[in-house]
């Protein structure tokens, strides 16, 4: 048996161990914040180091003047929203069919859904771009909306085909024997109890979208119709560039999903560990 | 439009409904709402992967300038790329930053899970901020490093050398081929390990509690539980979160590109970013695609046994 003493050096251990990781995790969010609340004044002169005094918005003002930050800010949220409305539409009627249902073929199309989740976008981006570009959807946002199902829909199906896995089947099996139909009992009975796995592969989804890069650094050359990832991204590589207003867009850039995260953070988590890995 | 399976079976026994019951026979109880429900994956597993990868393979074995038509040239990109010394030095690169990333998850992630199985408190507050990289837009994060490690008025430097004055004088992190490869990987384990701790979490979670008991009972140290409790529970987990996370650092391609765009003088650049690099920069698609399906033969073997692992999984 343990001694007292032993295990509250452990514990002891254990919270200096969570602290460190956490100032680690913290740290580059903290300062990103900090940075885009000091003028270029206070970063030049290396003054009021860790936090600004006194607080410069004017970041924020340039961002949203100067720039094309609110277009692209525009594109993210209309590119983010469709996209997540038809990957979690397609996979959770596609996940459903793949956990419960018997037919032909299921087998092999829930290995077809997995081996493309595992598919990376680095070896597709060019013929997709040619595909996109042959149908005349270069440089528009349907591209993006196009394609992005190709990495949101198999991780959706898949997330959510353990979720309805793990809804009872005599629930189902209750209702049909009531005289319902297939249908019914999958739109009154399982979907409401999995609501919360919908919702966090949703959230997912749009996650996903939100921070997408290759596809959207690739098929998108008019700078008023980029991504905020890609529009951030190209604050480096043009002539004018300022930490400030970079910080603040990456604030603004990084706020919905930390928000949306923070809201449902029991969900999220739980659906990520039931659906990409279960042992 | 709802097909009424259940009915279907109830009255197959009614002669105009035999045929329909040969068809469930073959097609499966649920086929016709089966089908109709998997019918859109299909449509974007054929159009986004399967025609678009096979399309890849094809420009590979071509001569193809961007906005002229390929030219069949068989392997030749392939053999080209073999003697090509850039190329080698990017498989190179792009096996370190894989196997450096994914080494350092590992143990980090393993002591985020086993320290938020212990007796803390607030453990979903922990586990809640612990995962925030993970959801966190790669290219912000990308962009905090970016000017954390800047080598004039990076925080970095600042803190090393004015701060706890550990350095003589700042280091230019993402500028000198030295220091290059281990920042870029430092950010790609930064973002990755919560993954890998949130995963283990839950492996540790489903391993009983009894196990543990019986072996305090044997007199066994906190090592040998580790050794002969905790792995074995955690190998299905552990191996599905190694591979996964192969294939994704091997392919990560923003971070990389944002931090040093594959350089300085070559020593970060990774194949994602050279194929980028090829294909837009150079505009050679047909050889950019060579380089980014070089390695497909052991991606695919790495697809496949983690498909089985992960389907496996589920399973049990």
């Amino acid at each position: 048996m343990k001694s007292a003493g032993a295990s509250r050096s452990q514990l002891a251990l254990c919270y200096a161990v969570l602290i460190t990781l956490l100032v680690i995790v913290v740290f580059p969010f903290y300062w990103m914040v900090v940075t885009s609340f000091k003028s270029e004044d206070q970063m030049r002169s290396l003054t009021s180091m860790f936090w600004p005094r006194p607080f410069a918005s004017e970041n924020y003002g340039q961002l949203v003047s100067k720039t094309e930050f609110v277009n692209w800010y525009k594109n993210s949220v209309f590119v983010a929203v469709t996209s997540t409305l038809v990957a979690t539409a397609v996979g959770t009627i596609g996940a459903y069919a793949l956990a419960r249902l018997k037919f032909l073929g299921r087998g092999f199309m829930a290995s077809a859904t997995l081996i493309t989740y595992l598919v990376p976008p680095s070896i597709l981006f060019i013929p997709l771009y040619a595909q996109i570009k042959a149908l005349g959807m270069a440089n528009s946002l349907w591209g993006l909306i196009a394609t992005y199902p190709s990495f949101t829909v198999p991780f959706v199906t898949w997330l959510l085909m353990g979720y309805f896995e793990s809804i009872p089947e005599e629930l189902e099996e209750a209702a049909l024997i009531d005289g319902s139909t297939r249908f019914g009992a999958f739109y009154r009975i399982i979907l409401p109890l999995a609501a919360p796995g919908v919702l966090a592969a949703a959230l997912y989804a749009f996650t996903q979208a939100w921070n997408e890069f290759l596809y959207a650094l690739v098929f998108i050359t008019d700078a008023r119709l980029r991504t905020l990832p890609v529009g951030l991204a190209s604050f480096i590589t043009g002539d004018v560039y300022g930490w400030g207003y970079l910080m603040s867009g990456a604030v603004l850039t990084t706020v919905p999903v930390i928000a949306a995260y923070i809201y449902l953070q029991k969900y999220m988590v739980e659906g990520l560990t039931a659906g990409s890995v279960k042992g | 439009m709802a097909v009424p399976a259940a009915r279907l079976e109830t009255k197959v026994a009614l002669s105009p409904r035999g045929r329909r019951r040969a068809l469930t026979d073959v097609l499966g109880r649920d086929y016709r709402l089966g089908l109709l429900f998997v019918s859109p994956i299909f449509a974007l597993v054929l159009a986004l992967v399967a025609y678009p990868f096979c399309y890849a393979v094809y420009l590979s074995l071509t001569h193809k300038l961007v906005g002229m038509p390929p030219i069949y040239v068989g392997l030749e990109n392939y053999v080209r790329l073999a003697s090509d010394g850039f190329f080698q030095r990017a498989v190179y690169n792009s096996a370190l930053f894989t196997f450096g990333s994914v080494g350092f998850k590992l143990v980090l992630g393993m002591v985020m899970a086993l320290v938020l199985t212990s007796q803390v408190r607030w453990r979903s507050f922990w586990t809640g901020v612990l995962l925030i990289p993970w959801v966190a837009p790669t290219v912000v994060s990308a962009l905090n490093f970016l000017w954390i490690f800047d080598g004039s008025l990076g925080v970095l430097n600042y803190l090393l050398v004015k701060v706890f004055g550990i350095l003589p004088q700042g280091v230019g992190w993402l500028s000198e081929p030295g220091t290059a490869m281990a920042s870029v990987i430092a950010v790609n384990v930064w973002r990755g390990f919560p993954f890998f701790g949130i995963s283990f979490l839950a492996g540790l979670k489903s391993i009983p509690a009894e196990l543990y008991e019986a072996a305090a009972v044997d007199g066994a140290t906190a090592v040998q539980r580790f050794a002969h409790i905790t792995l074995p529970g955690l190998k299905n987990i552990v191996i599905i979160v190694v591979l996964l996370s192969t294939i994704w650092t091997f392919n990560d391609f923003a971070i990389v590109y944002i931090l040093t765009k594959g350089g300085p003088g070559g020593s970060t650049m990774v194949l994602p970013v050279l194929t980028y690099e090829t294909a837009f920069g150079a505009q050679r698609l047909g050889e950019a695609i060579a380089v980014a399906l070089y390695l497909l033969p052991a991606l695919a073997i790495t697809i496949v046994v983690l498909a089985r692992y992960m389907r496996r999984g589920r399973k049990s």
